[in-house]
């Protein structure tokens, strides 16, 4: 690979953009940067020095990349260091907390929490492979949300300990609320330029996690009830399968709602509805497992 | 830094952090707990012993001391997580009945106990459903009456979880039959005691958040309610931890004399008449004194005296106090070390 070729990688690899328009930015770039070569060679340059030259003019490959990324998806990589970085410090202090004034340290918790907020750095970081793979990038954020509304829902401590955590751990799942409907509406790379189609779309995406979130609160408090009811027992994963089940759909769901946003809001209530409807009623089924 | 070396550097850099916390976090000792003397307290029918329990790591065990002071003697120590109090002597002096207090993760256990001196066994006589705060021997020794509660629960955000639905019942100590002797189910009731001639129990209880004194008639339902006239300091009628005199002729009680300059109460003893009523403040410690007992052929009785009532941990000591007011002694207690120190 030459020089250029190499500029521009290095480039794009501060970037989110997904594969079609990687390819597309890739020539663009490379192309720019093949005129600027030609440019100085007939000026006089040699083949070397004209490549140097074409890539000094063309500034820093890192902090072009971070450029060219804040341009097209601005606050998105920041958001993510933010809430990774965020669900880490909260694991470092919630921790700390438990074991020197509740005396009760749970370093299973700490692994879960350290595991989900390095997952949503780690794509920070890796920004070019996150935006290649938008929907891996999907699931880390929805563990990540669905992790710290669990923790929201289950601080303990004294009542200032309570509402300190329980603010702290509400601006996490907010931040990741808003990073998924961001990353969906990302994903979508609307080539439409009718601001009133993007409206709809983005409108489509927040309507189709409100069901998500919702397919959640239901499961979650299915498998509340459940254990509180009937005990721990393998059969309780059932209740968590609406949210597996919303998740793959949600899949096709994201390009469907870039296409058709308004048909899809109506097919995204079906599916979330089945979603629990399906599991709920394999448990109720099985005789003596439920009621 | 090239992204591979970012991406290495952040992994090894959360598993030390992971690593560094779990360890922390492991050598974060939990708490010793509460290490001092516990507050009830009850005089050898000879006036020779005090009992008490003492407190190590909040379990309780139950100790004795000559009643002018010295060198503890552990009468029995409970299994780890368990904890006795509240002891009672026998009007023979050769058993104390006890409670023993522990918790699962279900639930709280209060059972009455009885330690046999000669024997150095503990009997348990019943297996109550519910929660036994406190027990008082019949003066000839063949009964045992104790108070019972239904339902460890809270009932108020002040006060936290506590035994409440009280009822007073009767052991026979031969047979070991149970009998229940009101149906109150009330709020609160403590400091049961059986008058001298044997024939009427007194007891505290509240009503309308103002403390009480019931005497009751053991054979039937008759009883009357005693309220203490006085200066105290607190606007609502506070009585606590009431002892009747061995002549059955006075009673000492402990309440509200004064407030600190943080409007914190200052309980001090008194003695009431139980012909006029009138009580009258007969200690001047001006820290939190509760739980008097009185010497059963002298004029004077043992008060425990908190020195950190408004702290976080009682800081407990016994002390002899003069009927007249005039004398008093702490009772220095030299604890035996205990096995492994």
């Amino acid at each position: 690979m030459n020089r250029l070729k190499k500029h521009v990688q290095k480039m794009l690899e501060q970037t989110q953009s997904a594969n079609g328009e990687r390819e597309e930015l890739w020539e663009e770039l490379l192309n720019h940067l093949e005129e600027a070569k030609q440019h100085y060679m007939d000026e006089g340059l040699t083949e070397k020095q004209a490549e140097k030259r074409a890539i000094a003019e063309f500034g820093n490959s890192n902090s072009a990349g971070h450029q060219l990324q804040e341009a097209m998806y601005p606050y998105q990589r920041g958001l993510l260091y933010v809430m990774g970085i965020g669900t880490i410090l909260f694991g470092v202090l919630y921790f700390v907390n438990a074991a020197f004034l509740q005396h009760d340290p749970i370093p299973v918790w700490l692994a879960i929490q350290f595991f989900t907020g390095s997952l949503i750095t780690l794509a920070a970081i890796n920004i070019s492979f996150a935006g290649r793979y938008f929907y891996l990038l999907h699931l880390a954020l929805f563990a990540n949300v669905i992790w710290n509304g669990i923790n929201l829902l289950t601080i303990q401590g004294s009542q200032w300990q309570i509402i300190i955590f329980g603010i702290y751990a509400l601006l996490l799942v907010g931040m990741g609320i808003v990073a998924i409907i961001r990353n969906s509406y990302f994903s979508s790379n609307l080539i439409d330029n009718k601001q009133q189609k993007h409206g709809l779309v983005l409108t489509s995406y927040i309507v189709n996690l409100l069901f998500g979130i919702a397919v959640v609160c239901v499961s979650l408090f299915f498998l509340w009830a459940y254990f509180f009811a009937m005990g721990r027992s393998l059969f309780a994963l059932l209740t968590v399968t609406p949210i597996l089940i919303w998740i793959i759909i949600y899949k096709f769901q994201m390009g469907y709602i870039a296409r058709k946003p308004l048909i899809s809001m109506m097919t995204g209530f079906g599916f979330s509805v089945l979603s629990i409807a399906v599991p709920l009623s394999v448990l109720i089924l099985i005789p003596g497992r439920w009621l | 830094m090239s992204l591979k070396m970012k991406n290495i550097s952040f992994i090894i850099g959360m598993l030390l952090l992971f690593f560094v916390l779990w360890g922390t976090g492991s050598l974060a000792e939990a708490p010793e707990g509460f290490t001092g003397f516990g507050q009830e307290t009850d005089i050898s029918p000879d006036d020779s012993e005090l009992v008490f329990s003492y407190f190590h790591g909040d379990d309780s065990a139950l100790y004795t001391v000559p009643v002018d002071g010295g060198k503890a003697e552990l009468v029995k120590k409970p299994a780890e997580g368990k904890s006795y109090s509240n002891p009672t002597f026998s009007p023979d002096g050769d058993q104390i009945a006890f409670i023993e207090k522990w918790k699962t993760d279900e639930r709280r256990y209060y059972q009455l106990r009885i330690f046999n001196r000669k024997r150095q066994t503990i009997e348990q006589r019943i297996n109550a459903d519910g929660y036994v705060t406190e027990a008082a021997f019949s003066p000839n020794g063949q009964s045992l009456y104790f108070l019972k509660a239904d339902v460890f629960k809270s009932y108020s955000s002040i006060t936290g979880a506590r035994p409440h639905e009280f009822d007073i019942f009767r052991m026979d100590l031969t047979s070991g039959e149970t009998e229940q002797l009101t149906d109150k189910k009330a709020y609160t009731m403590s400091s049961l005691e059986v008058t001298s001639d044997g024939k009427q129990l007194m007891y505290r209880t509240s009503q309308k958040s103002a403390d009480q004194l019931v005497v009751r008639s053991i054979d039937s339902n008759h009883g009357k309610t005693i309220v203490p006239e006085g200066d105290f300091a607190s606007d609502s009628r506070i009585i606590s931890s009431p002892a009747l005199s061995p002549d059955g002729k006075q009673m000492a009680f402990t309440s509200v004399a004064t407030k600190d300059e943080n409007g914190t109460f200052i309980y001090e003893a008194f003695k009431m008449d139980m012909e006029t009523k009138q009580a009258k403040q007969m200690t001047s410690f001006y820290e939190h004194v509760t739980n008097p007992v009185f010497f059963h052929n002298q004029d004077k009785l043992i008060v425990t005296v908190d020195n950190n009532f408004a702290g976080g941990e009682p800081d407990n000591s016994y002390w002899q106090v003069s009927m007249d007011s005039e004398e008093r002694h702490r009772v220095s207690i030299e604890m035996p070390k205990e096995k492994g120190q």
